[in-house]
């Protein structure tokens, strides 16, 4: 115990308060979760301290003295069962006051779990130039204390193990490998994840380059109204420039909804080509529009790549249909009767029956009325009643 | 028209005090950049407004710099950002006439920048990488660094006589060595909070720089007449 006593008191930690005054042992350890901690807080004889005028407190909160235990004078121990996760990355604060409450030493506890095998790594590559890989953590997803993720990588049958260098501070579980990437030749590619408590590797995937292949939504992507057709768009774009270098063809699909409805109609068979007519739509509705493009036949296979991000939604709106200002053909009430008055009333009834509204009014129309009045005339005591066609 | 030329200019004398009034320029040339810092003459209120607002702007973030740190260490009393460390600056300004104290800010913003890189570092492995106190701490030696400058060549504009002294290499004012997590979280707390007063300091004392050394019509011809 007293060699123990003069290891920690000639351990080289310049302290804030005072240089070699006091110490804490275990000082910043890792844990797993759950465990059993018995920390010492020693002070140097010249402090004119005893031990049982200490007190502890772990994250600002005071330890109750029955955990505490006198170890000698000058050293005060702490046992804390069963501990839970760590609040914060920086570690739990365990301090060791004299009896003002003056801060004398402290010690920062990282309890956490060690990593569980990375999970879901997939990959994949921007028109062959790059590679971008993305995983899971695995387990419960959290480990508590730091945990450091590496990509590394490999070409299978020859060639050294390499590491991805840019992890992005904003997706945390993904490495951007930007250059330098063989085609033809397939690569080992895995995650490790260490720290202070264990370690753990992904199982490894293998790929070739051009297998996982995507490239950039289609660009210049516009929709049009076809003449007055009020049921029918036109959508235009162009094939992503980063194509033009390679020997993709490129196959395309198209999704629109209305304004007002998440439910995305998807039209698959679009090929190729970079215009394409969408049927069957609601007049005077407007309507979004994204395309999307997958780089097929890559130098020469049949293989397809990966769908590239949707295009931003572009708007337009089908023209509306004339029938529906039919509605406003119906005569108002009150007024004389005159002879017109009655004469036009039964010609609009005749319309909205058998000209499907008021859209192609003309004087042929009238014409045409006037035609079938003189026929059903002759024929009136037979058909008078409300003729439907 | 004479057949010869005369030569009106006696060669030797003169070249030579023409170079000596050419290294006489460079040297005053040389000596108007100090420190690397190239800087633009502007009317003395004016510069000293500006870098009253960079202060206050400094100022204002390092509240928040200081509350964003606290709550990323852990519950932390006010006991740990009271704690006595050596090395780390002290927030008050000294000098008795204007060129000291304005040195002295200078000298107060550059003695920071070492310790508030080094609390950068630290937290960098303390914390997750989204981290905003990462971002904060970065922000706060870019702009102290930014103040330095201005100050300095403020100082350069109105006390041109009186040189700059060469900053400590590794002086008494250096980082201390090596610490464990705990004494890194107290240490990072009192830098923190020494700069905020600091930056309170300076904000006061630069309102009076102004109007003790910026009058009217203060030409850079007359301010020599104050050093």
């Amino acid at each position: 115990m007293l060699s123990l006593l003069f290891l920690i008191l000639y351990i080289p930690a310049v302290m804030p308060s005072s240089s070699q005054m006091a110490g804490i042992f275990p000082q910043d350890p890792a844990l797993p979760i759950g465990s059993t901690l018995t920390a010492t807080c020693s002070v140097s004889p010249d402090l004119g301290l005893h031990a049982s005028s200490l007190f502890w407190s772990l994250n600002g909160r005071r330890l109750p003295s029955s955990s505490y235990s006198v170890l000698s004078p000058t050293a005060l121990s702490v046992t804390l069962p069963g501990l839970p996760a760590s609040r914060q990355r920086s570690g739990d604060n365990l301090v060791c006051h004299n009896h003002g409450g003056h801060v004398l030493a402290g010690s920062c506890l990282y309890i956490g779990m060690p990593p569980a095998k990375p999970v879901n790594l997939t990959c994949w590559s921007r028109n062959t130039k790059d590679l971008t890989c993305r995983w899971a953590p695995g387990g419960q997803g959290e480990t508590f204390i730091k945990t450091k993720y590496t990509l590394k990588y490999k070409l299978r049958w020859y060639g050294r193990e390499r590491e991805c260098e840019e992890y992005s501070a904003a997706q945390p579980y993904s490495c951007y490998i930007p250059r330098d990437l063989a085609l033809f030749t397939p690569y080992e590619i895995w995650v490790e994840a260490t720290n202070q408590l264990g370690s753990a590797t992904s199982d490894v995937i293998t790929l070739d380059i051009l297998d996982v292949v995507t490239t950039d939504p289609p660009s210049g992507v516009s929709v049009s109204r076809v003449g007055d057709l009020e049921d029918h768009l036109s959508v235009r774009w162009e094939s992503p420039p980063a194509l033009k270098d390679f020997l993709f063809q490129a196959k395309y699909q198209i999704r629109y909804r209305l304004e007002d409805n998440s439910d995305w109609k998807v039209m698959d068979d679009v090929g190729n080509q970079t215009s394409c007519r969408l049927a069957g739509l609601r007049p005077g509705t407007v309507y979004f529009v994204q395309v999307r493009c997958n780089p097929v036949g890559i130098y020469g296979s049949r293989r397809a790549g990966i769908w590239s991000e949707w295009s931003h939604p572009t708007a337009a709106s089908t023209p509306h249909s004339e029938r529906v200002l039919s509605g406003s053909c119906d005569s108002k009430s009150g007024d004389s009767n005159s002879t017109l008055r009655r004469e036009l009333k039964q010609f609009f009834g005749w319309v909205r029956n058998h000209a499907y509204g008021c859209g192609g009014m003309s004087i042929k129309l009238y014409d045409q009325w006037r035609v079938w009045m003189q026929k059903s005339h002759k024929t009136r005591n037979q058909v008078l009643q409300g003729d439907k066609s | 028209m004479s057949g010869h030329v005369k030569n009106m200019c006696p060669q030797l004398p003169i070249s030579q005090a023409a170079r000596t009034l050419l290294s006489l320029l460079l040297v005053a040339a040389i000596d108007s950049v100090s420190a690397g810092v190239v800087c633009r003459k502007q009317p003395c209120g004016s510069s000293l407004q500006i870098s009253l607002k960079l202060t206050k702007l400094i100022h204002k973030e390092s509240a928040d710099l200081l509350k964003t740190y606290k709550v990323s260490q852990g519950d932390m009393s006010e006991l740990f950002c009271q704690m006595s460390i050596n090395n780390v600056p002290d927030p008050n300004i000294s000098g008795l006439d204007p060129s000291e104290r304005m040195l002295s800010i200078y000298s107060h913003c550059k003695a920071f920048l070492p310790h508030l890189k080094r609390v950068t570092e630290q937290q960098t492995d303390l914390q997750p990488p989204s981290s905003s106190l990462l971002s904060k701490l970065s922000t706060a030696q870019n702009r102290t660094n930014g103040l330095a400058n201005q100050i300095n060549c403020i100082y350069q504009t109105l006390f041109p006589n009186l040189p700059i002294p060469p900053e400590p290499v590794d002086g008494p004012t250096s980082v201390p060595p090596s610490q464990n997590v705990f004494q890194q979280k107290v240490y990072g707390c009192v830098v923190l909070k020494r700069f905020k007063e600091f930056l309170s300091r300076v904000t006061r004392e630069l309102r009076t720089l102004k109007s003790q050394v910026c009058t009217r019509r203060t030409t850079f011809a007359d301010t020599n007449a104050l050093s």
